[in-house]
């Protein structure tokens, strides 16, 4: 039985971190995408040794039969330091993470963490900014239009129509942001942007969606006072991207 | 429960005196009462024999309740809150299982393969001269946090001094050049971030070690923790294997446990409340180093969270990078599952002190 129970943790361990990381993507909504091959890997490993504990236990019971009253029975190694054959007991809990990885995975985080966290700092571009492109409406990340808005004194995006993807989150008052959020490790260290959208009716929170629009003007275009906001013309729903932590430009 | 007493002791029932024929009364209301109980008793006696009593209400219960909690708890899955503190859990539990499948592998080779001796040759005899050799050797154990406390407890094993090995479970993961590489990106164009780092994480570790050496004793470590190393007629590959999953599902067991506290601080926590706390350089520096312990982000990603808190000055966020590999939730967590409760307790909370104490020092020499 204890045998068993070790066989099935293990393997379910890494039968959980192969469906999350090799099965499907859901591992996206948890680390980067560059953990995927040391996660695949661990999975592996871990499937291997359930397997070599589940056949251990078979050589064992015939060796058993060979040298009847040898062996005091699978599991039982005498002297050990500590007992290697008992599962711990805390290791039950690996249970709940892992059946919840394989079964009932948990979505992406989404607007309930982004309203609750100030927008993060874009970091500042030293080096000057290239002339916008002439396409129109041109799409842009939202770290990209922050960065215009708070920093480039040229104003070049003044009155330029802008094409901004991400999800909706609630803001106070009323009105919402169109958010990302970022990671740079793993959902834990979550951070969020935000662009607050004037015009049109906020749609459901945590949907994707496409605003076009124009920057929406208040305190000084090209400084750090400058509102990091759209009022938008139109608005587009979007498919939910696989990997949502990232601020990438709309695809198509 | 028996009314002989009065019954059967020839008192008359009626007297002038009042309080006595009320106390008879009484005591007669109590004997009915008393047989009424007791056939009660027997009556729910039959029943259990038979069927219990109100069935049709135990086996609606038995049919409605489960389903009732199933909805009632999965009602609150869906709750963001919740569901915001799951992804978080699991992403803690996802990004620290490959390192602590390393860890855990590397302590089972040292138990198997590596003979004691090596260690005692490697490292000098005198425990005080081992602490900052130890210290400086975390830098060769590439990976987070979680994987050194396995190795450290492999190490103590194989009849390495503690001090030593406690140098190296603090410094190991945050020297190593993967997570100083990750915070010399984090910080562009401030390299001394990165010298700072590297220096008080390495006197912190050596302050530890010595301080164990000091003060520290033998019994605060839970004896169970001794491994044996290889012992003659044994496979090395069987004992391997067996110390290696031995070491992950326990290690695993409590990773989950420092997993779900941090997600709980993590969700119950929003992050504006920080700014209260960046105006003054003092608090600001106990603040960051209590936020890394309840956050409990890896060693390899702390320098990007330092770095996005910008209110707060450097020598705060170098606490909050010192600390954070050497203390946090899941740290305590796992150390108490490893070396007792009565040492993760002692050890943590000596260790914020003196990793405070000495990013102060050194971020007030450098930044």
């Amino acid at each position: 039985m204890k045998r068993f129970m070790r066989v099935a943790l293990l393997v379910l361990c890494g039968l959980g971190l192969l469906q999350t990381a090799l099965f499907t993507d859901e591992y996206l909504r948890f680390v980067k995408p560059g953990m995927r091959w040391l996660l695949i890997a661990s999975g592996v490993v871990l499937v291997g040794l359930g397997v070599l504990e589940a056949l251990s236990a078979r050589l064992g019971r015939k060796e058993r039969g060979r040298h009847e009253g040898h062996h005091e029975g699978p599991g039982e190694h005498d002297g050990h330091g500590h007992d290697h054959s008992r599962v711990p007991r805390v290791a039950w809990l690996l249970f709940l993470p892992v059946l919840s990885l394989l079964f009932y995975a948990p979505p992406a985080l989404g607007s309930y963490t982004a309203a609750r966290e100030p927008a993060k700092v874009v970091a500042v571009q030293d080096d000057g900014f290239d002339p916008l492109p002439a396409t129109s409406p041109l799409p842009i990340t939202l770290t990209g239009f922050t960065q215009r808005v708070q920093q480039d004194r040229s104003r070049a995006i003044k009155g330029r129509a802008v094409q901004l993807t991400g999800f909706v989150s609630p803001a106070d008052g009323g009105g919402w942001y169109l958010t990302r959020i970022l990671i740079s490790c793993c959902a834990a260290d979550a951070t969020t942007l935000k662009v607050r959208v004037y015009g049109g009716t906020p749609p459901k929170a945590d949907t994707w969606v496409t605003v076009t629009g124009t920057w929406h003007p208040g305190g000084t275009l090209g400084t750090s006072s400058a509102a990091v906001a759209v009022d938008a013309r139109s608005l587009k729903k979007v498919r939910k991207p696989s990997n949502a932590y990232m601020d990438a430009l709309p695809l198509g | 429960m028996r009314d002989t007493g009065i019954r059967g002791s020839g008192i008359p029932d009626f007297r002038d005196s009042e309080t006595l024929e009320f106390g008879v009364v009484q005591a007669r209301r109590q004997a009915r009462a008393a047989e009424a109980a007791q056939e009660a008793q027997a009556a729910e006696a039959v029943s259990v024999r038979g069927l219990p009593r109100h069935w049709l209400l135990v086996l609606f219960g038995a049919a409605v309740l489960p389903g009732a909690v199933l909805v009632v708890v999965g009602r609150s899955l869906e709750e963001p809150a919740v569901q915001a503190w799951r992804t978080v859990c699991l992403a803690v539990t996802v990004q620290a299982l490959p390192f602590l499948l390393l860890g855990t592998a590397l302590s089972g080779a040292i138990n198997a393969f590596v003979p004691a001796s090596v260690f005692s040759r490697l490292l000098p005899k005198r425990p005080a001269l081992a602490v900052p050799v130890a210290g400086v050797a975390g830098v060769v154990l590439p990976g987070c946090e979680c994987a050194s406390v396995p190795v450290a407890n492999s190490l103590i094993g194989r009849g390495v001094t503690p001090a030593a090995a406690f140098a190296f479970l603090l410094s190991a993961p945050a020297i190593n050049p993967v997570v100083l590489t990750a915070t010399a990106v984090a910080f562009p164009g401030s390299p001394e971030m990165v010298l700072a780092r590297l220096l008080a994480s390495l006197v912190t570790a050596a302050a530890m070690g010595w301080l164990w050496l000091w003060l520290g004793r033998e019994e605060w470590l839970r004896p169970a923790v001794r491994h044996t190393g290889h012992r003659a007629g044994h496979s090395r590959w069987e004992e391997f294997r067996q110390g290696f999953q031995h070491d992950f599902l326990h290690a695993g067991g409590f990773l989950v446990v420092g997993a779900m506290a941090a997600a709980t601080f993590n969700v119950a926590v929003p992050r504006s409340v920080l700014d209260v706390f960046s105006g003054s350089p003092w608090l600001s520096v106990l603040f960051l180093a209590a936020l890394a312990i309840l956050l409990a982000v890896c060693s390899e990603a702390d320098a990007f969270v330092a770095a996005s808190l910008s209110g707060f000055s450097p020598v705060a966020r170098l606490a909050f990078m010192v600390v954070g590999p050497m203390v946090d939730l899941k740290l305590i967590a796992l150390q108490a599952g490893t070396f007792g409760r009565a040492f993760a307790v002692r050890f943590s909370s000596a260790t914020v002190v003196v990793a405070v104490v000495c990013s102060a020092v050194v971020g007030g020499v450098l930044l």
